[in-house]
């Protein structure tokens, strides 16, 4: 055998081998698309036998709907150009496949003896293109469907993604932000206080809660700042408006404050006038027997307008933070314990047991006056509504509570004749509101509770069953 | 024992009036509804005519009653080793209460109405020798 041959033959057995083991599809086709070989990939591929498949035309094996696509590119490939296409195809027998497809021409002497179709399986890799394809879609989506302002700061202080809030609030077009350093598109004044928030956020990795004045635009922002390994992830809201609203209310409420201090003042001097007369008035009455009915029943109105009034001014000093002390970390323990002191009297000619469990070395920080009122409070309305079955017992309770802000918890819960909880409502703790028909109280106590609680940051939760018991839970800082 | 009273109220004073008197709280009673007139009397007053007790009221027109104490400041050594002076006012701010409490001029602050029990108390304060000073 000449060396040619063998050549020839080498590269034929070569040809042979690649076209017999390769993982791929491969058919060659003539011009009307008749398979003329193929290749044990695509037997197995559509199930068939070598017998079944050659001399039929390749749109046997093809879905209706696609047929015309091969068909076309197959005339290209005859016109003597490699032609390239994906397709999202079902053969016949075979599982549906995404194949990447690859026609090149034969040439023989110059003429296209047919083409080879190489059909290379891709149905993972585009799967997983248009997962990506998808999920980046997706947080488009999102990002263009939420109300909030969104951008990406890369580490570089560079725009890398903005939603079209971002371009509204900011009166910004896309253009004039994506790929720029935030430096160049703002001045250094007007980043501030974002940036100092910024760097405390990349410096401690915890997101960042802020309000600003954002000057180019005259807009109050709330922005949210989460740091990442890509950098910054940004976003804000217009909350101009809820500030004007706020400060309005503010000041409003400053006023009426400030009306209601000036009434309560005003009314209070003739007030005081009224009950010095009337004390006179009745030490004169024996003198007329028949006014003194009168006289007391006039000293009781009297008074119970001073009543009020006193409520009154309670309440304002509370509101007024003028009267407001810094708050600073008071021992619960003392405090609770001077209350229980102060009360041991009434709580022992009713018979009644506090028993206290809180951790010596537990502070909370708030006002001093307030903590004694709320326990106060608190404890005399256990006193006042125990029950008449049983020796009261009130137990508090106080804990460290697990949370991000430190907190203290504590309980206060008592066994006495309780309240309908269901009917009483938000109620509980409003002012004149009263759920007890005997004995008497001016409704007062909880309200002040509550009002103080708040005043120092806290909350207080109530929980009640008539003739079982009430608890409190209160949360403080 | 001499006693002014500082009150642009007519009926306070009224009531006053009455109230230290049947207490026989007071041999003589000065009545003054301004505090300008007030504060000329006594920083005219030979300290025998001083009072032993002062009772002031805080809201009034003109001068109140704060104005009133930081006008008499310069007369201070002189009044206070005769007279004490007591804050009357039916104001119930917590922030007065507190002022009343730092102005050394001020024995202390008295809620409207003045009552018997009260008046027993002052006389008992202005009964020790010497007034502020002795304390």
């Amino acid at each position: 055998m000449n060396r040619g041959v063998r050549q020839l033959l080498e590269g034929k057995e070569r040809f042979r081998s690649l076209f017999e083991h390769n993982p791929d599809l491969i058919l060659f086709q003539d011009a009307a698309g008749v398979i003329l070989d193929a290749n044990p990939a695509f037997l197995e591929a559509v199930r068939r036998t070598r017998a079944e498949v050659l001399d039929r035309p390749f749109r046997d094996f093809l879905p209706p709907d696609k047929a015309p696509l091969f068909q076309e590119k197959l005339a290209e490939a005859f016109r003597g150009t490699k032609v390239v296409f994906e397709v999202s195809v079902q053969l016949l027998g075979a599982e549906p496949r995404v194949l990447h497809v690859t026609k090149v021409p034969l040439w023989v002497n110059g003429q296209i003896a047919g083409v080879h179709m190489i059909a290379q399986d891709i149905t993972t890799e585009a799967t997983s293109r248009a997962i990506i394809e998808q999920q980046a879609k997706r947080l488009h989506t999102v990002f263009e469907s939420i109300t909030d302002a969104f951008f990406l700061l890369d580490k570089h202080w560079t725009f890398s993604f903005i939603n079209s809030e971002v371009e509204r609030l900011l009166g910004l077009g896309r253009e004039q932000l994506l790929g720029r350093i935030i430096w160049q598109v703002f001045k250094n004044e007007d980043l501030n206080q974002f940036y100092r928030q910024c760097r405390h956020a990349v410096a401690t990795g915890q997101a960042v809660h802020f309000e600003a004045f954002f000057e180019p635009r005259q807009l109050w922002l709330e922005i949210k700042v989460f740091p990442s390994q890509e950098g910054l992830s940004v976003y804000f809201t217009d909350i101009t408006d809820k500030v004007k609203a706020h400060e309005q209310l503010y000041r409003q409420n400053k006023d009426l404050q400030q009306f209601a201090y000036i009434v309560s003042h005003n009314l209070r001097a003739p007030l005081t006038n009224m009950l010095g007369l009337l004390d006179l008035l009745v030490a004169q009455a024996g003198n007329a027997p028949e006014y003194a009915p009168l006289l007391s029943h006039l000293q009781l109105s009297t008074q119970q307008l001073d009543t009020v009034l006193h409520d009154m001014n309670t309440i304002l000093s509370i509101r007024d933070k003028q009267e407001v002390s810094e708050p600073e970390p008071v021992p619960l323990a003392e405090a609770v314990a001077q209350v229980v002191a102060n009360l041991q009297d009434l709580l022992e000619q009713c018979g009644g047991q506090v028993y206290c469990a809180i951790a010596p070395g537990l502070c909370v920080r708030g006002n001093r006056a307030y903590l004694y009122s709320i326990f106060f409070n608190l404890l005399s309305n256990a006193i006042k509504y125990r029950s008449e079955h049983r020796p009261l017992r009130v137990d508090i309770t106080a804990v460290a509570a697990v949370g991000p802000e430190p907190a203290v918890q504590v309980v206060v819960a008592d066994n006495g004749s309780g309240f309908d909880a269901q009917k009483a409502g938000p109620d509980i703790f409003r002012l004149y509101k009263r759920f007890h028909t005997q004995p008497g109280g001016r409704g007062l106590g909880l309200y002040l509770v509550k009002t103080h609680v708040e005043a120092m940051g806290g909350h207080i939760s109530v929980h009640s069953e008539v003739e079982v018991g009430t608890r409190f839970v209160l949360r403080l800082p | 024992m001499h006693t002014v009273l500082i009150d642009d109220d007519s009926t306070s004073i009224f009531l006053m009036r009455l109230l230290l008197q049947r207490e026989e709280f007071a041999d003589s009673i000065t009545a003054f509804q301004s505090a300008q007139e007030a504060l000329g009397y006594l920083q005219q007053a030979p300290p025998a005519h001083l009072p032993k007790v002062i009772l002031l009221d805080l809201n009034m027109p003109v001068m109140n009653g704060w104005e009133f104490l930081e006008a008499l400041q310069p007369a201070a050594p002189q009044v206070l080793s005769h007279t004490r002076i007591y804050i009357l006012t039916s104001s119930l701010a917590q922030t007065d209460m507190t002022r009343a409490e730092q102005n050394p001029l001020v024995t202390r602050l008295i809620h409207k109405p003045l009552d018997k029990l009260e008046l027993q108390l002052i006389r008992a304060e202005a009964e020790q020798e010497g007034g502020v000073g002795a304390m």
